[in-house]
């Protein structure tokens, strides 16, 4: 006990604001925390978020959760297998369609390719904008200017994606070594070929790793789209939770993660051979 | 591929004349350049099948917008615009044409948005809350067993598969209507992405400073609060910034399935046919988003400077 006051004695003297820090630290830190308390209760407050509410919840939630054991399809295990092709499907078609609208932005966008600085913002701040959009809103405009359907759905994606990938691609662009290029330009090459192959061969592989991510993430998003009316695996699991046949969303719930993690491993082994 | 036909690296033919290894360098690589062609052909083929199906499945080939597809997207377009008099702009509400009459529930709006930004914030830290000893857990460096890891990494990786949206979809025939199930949703993402986020972190960190700890006679609490917390909370911080932001995206959309916030009104809108309503209440959204990535990029910015500094 001595020895161990001893040494705060010692330490005191070396360092007094790290052992006692100064009553206006420690003032500060509390009403930090005390008002950051207060302001979540607030906002719990606010959503209702109450602990009688919650629990009713969570003892339904446990009712619904028995009626999911055991899954069973009930005989639509084809239909759901398709609808997840379906999934994929729009998956992939809105990537490429995001890719083709990308590509361009992303050369415009890159600063070492278009060198005025007031396109260079424009275009950055018009996608920074675009990018705040979630794809569920994207999808609600698409479904009434084009109907029920995957290619809303698939337009959608695209529109949720390309402000990502132009990033993404301006990014890949600006990154790239400059060298190659300049002596593809120094020995005679013109801005095609210094393009074709001393920047594309950089870019490429990164692109193709970025645009395969962004198909993983389309899988899921494709997935939340038939939610509100793009067909595909999202549809059949609202239909199956509208009419409470947790049974039924538990063998969806089941298929769509495993074939979630099919493809992200598939994906990531072609990424890993790329870059 | 190259490395195998130098013909330098082989002693038994140094022998050869000069004729001889340039013809066996042809053969050589013209062997590979036919196998790369069939192979590029082969990845080509594969691909073009893979595309042609998904584009006929999602229904990009037919036909299916009908005649005058651009007739009707610009009708659209126009639709979503709102009808603005330049000279009733700043009219009250009741005028048509003036800005208000455009944005004509905007005190609802305001509202909605503001429960949009305290779902996303609740469930944001609530999240965190949860992540925090989840990590520890997760992490391989500070993992009590192997199997405590391991399991924690792949309940955690098999939450992430699930979007916001499924999970909200479920939430809401529990918790019936309301911001609960949005934030619930938002509250077990939340959690799975930052248990991995900050489990990295923690595996990133600097172990020395726990182990003298340690020496200096601190338990394991004492350990992780002195020795790790000061390493990694800039960075954890920083991440759930970030993840805010994903956040309050979220919970724009989640109202759309019916967990409250300002996705409601984003869906009555277009069940109404309100097109130009829903282009405000966007409009509203998307800047939103906007100032607080712009916020959050800055402040996350200082975080991780703070962090190279010390």
């Amino acid at each position: 006990m001595t020895a161990g006051s001893d040494l705060i004695e010692r330490a005191t003297l070396i360092a007094p604001n790290s052992v006692y820090p100064p009553w206006i630290n420690r003032f500060g830190r509390w009403i930090c925390w005390v008002g950051g308390l207060i302001l979540f209760g607030w906002m719990c407050h606010n959503l209702d978020l109450r602990l009688d509410v919650l629990a009713r919840g969570f003892t339904k939630l446990g009712v619904l959760t028995k009626a999911m054991f055991p899954p069973f399809a009930n005989g639509g295990e084809l239909r759901i297998v398709q609808s997840l092709l379906d999934t994929f499907a729009m998956a992939v078609s809105g990537t490429v369609l995001g890719i083709i609208v990308a590509l361009p932005l992303g050369i415009i966008g890159a600063k070492t390719v278009i060198r005025n600085p007031v396109i260079h913002f424009a275009v950055r701040r018009t996608l920074d904008i675009l990018r705040g959009v979630p794809v569920l809103v994207w999808a609600l405009v698409m479904i009434s200017a084009f109907g029920l359907g995957p290619i809303a759905g698939v337009i959608a994606l695209a529109l949720a994606d390309f402000p990502h990938l132009s990033k993404q691609f301006a990014e890949a662009i600006e990154n790239s070594d400059t060298r190659p290029s300049q002596g593809i330009l120094a020995s005679g090459g013109n801005r095609i070929e210094a393009m074709r192959l001393g920047l594309l061969p950089q870019v490429v592989p990164v692109m193709a790793s970025q645009s395969l991510y962004t198909l993983e993430s389309n899988f899921r998003n494709a997935a939340i789209l038939g939610v509100v009316g793009a067909g595909g695996i999202g549809f059949e699991l609202e239909e199956r939770i509208r009419i409470f046949a947790f049974d039924q969303v538990a063998w969806i719930v089941v298929a769509y993660v495993l074939s979630v993690t099919l493809l992200d491993w598939l994906s990531s082994q072609v990424r890993a051979r790329l870059v | 591929m190259s490395k195998s036909v130098d013909p330098t690296t082989n002693s038994d033919r140094s022998s050869w004349r000069l004729e001889q290894i340039v013809d066996h360098f042809e053969a050589e690589r013209s062997r590979n350049l036919r196998r790369g062609r069939l192979q590029q052909l082969f990845q080509i083929l594969v691909v073009t099948l893979l595309l042609g199906g998904a584009f006929q499945a999602s229904g990009l080939f037919s036909s299916y917008l009908g005649d005058g597809a651009l007739g009707r997207i610009g009708n659209f377009l126009s639709r979503l615009l709102p009808q603005l008099h330049h000279d009733r702009l700043f009219e009250d509400r009741a005028t048509s044409g003036s800005l208000l009459y455009w944005f004509y529930d905007l005190d609802l709006w305001l509202k909605l948005l503001a429960e949009t930004v305290q779902i996303a914030i609740v469930a944001t830290v609530l999240g965190a809350i949860f992540a925090l000893p989840l990590s520890f857990l997760a992490a391989r460096n500070l993992a009590p067993a192997v199997w405590v890891y391991w399991t924690v990494r792949r309940i955690s990786e098999l939450v992430r598969t699930l979007p916001d949206i499924i999970l909200a979809l479920i939430l809401v025939a529990a918790f019936g209507l309301g911001p609960i199930p949005g934030v619930i949703a938002l509250t077990l993402g939340t959690t799975a992405s930052l248990t991995k986020l900050f489990a990295e972190a923690n595996e990133a960190a600097d172990m020395h400073q726990l182990e003298a700890v340690q020496s200096a006679g601190g338990n394991w609490w004492q350990q992780l609060r002195f020795g790790l917390m000061p390493q990694v909370l800039p960075n954890l911080a920083s991440y759930s910034l970030l993840r805010l932001e994903i956040n309050v995206g979220g919970a724009a959309a989640l109202g759309i399935v019916g967990a409250g916030g300002i996705g409601v009104e984003l869906s009555r809108a277009i069940t109404f046919t309100e097109f130009d309503t829903y282009f405000a209440v966007l409009i509203m959204i998307v800047g939103l988003i906007f100032v607080l990535d712009l916020t959050s990029e800055a402040i996350r910015d200082r975080l991780t400077g703070l962090e190279k500094g010390a």
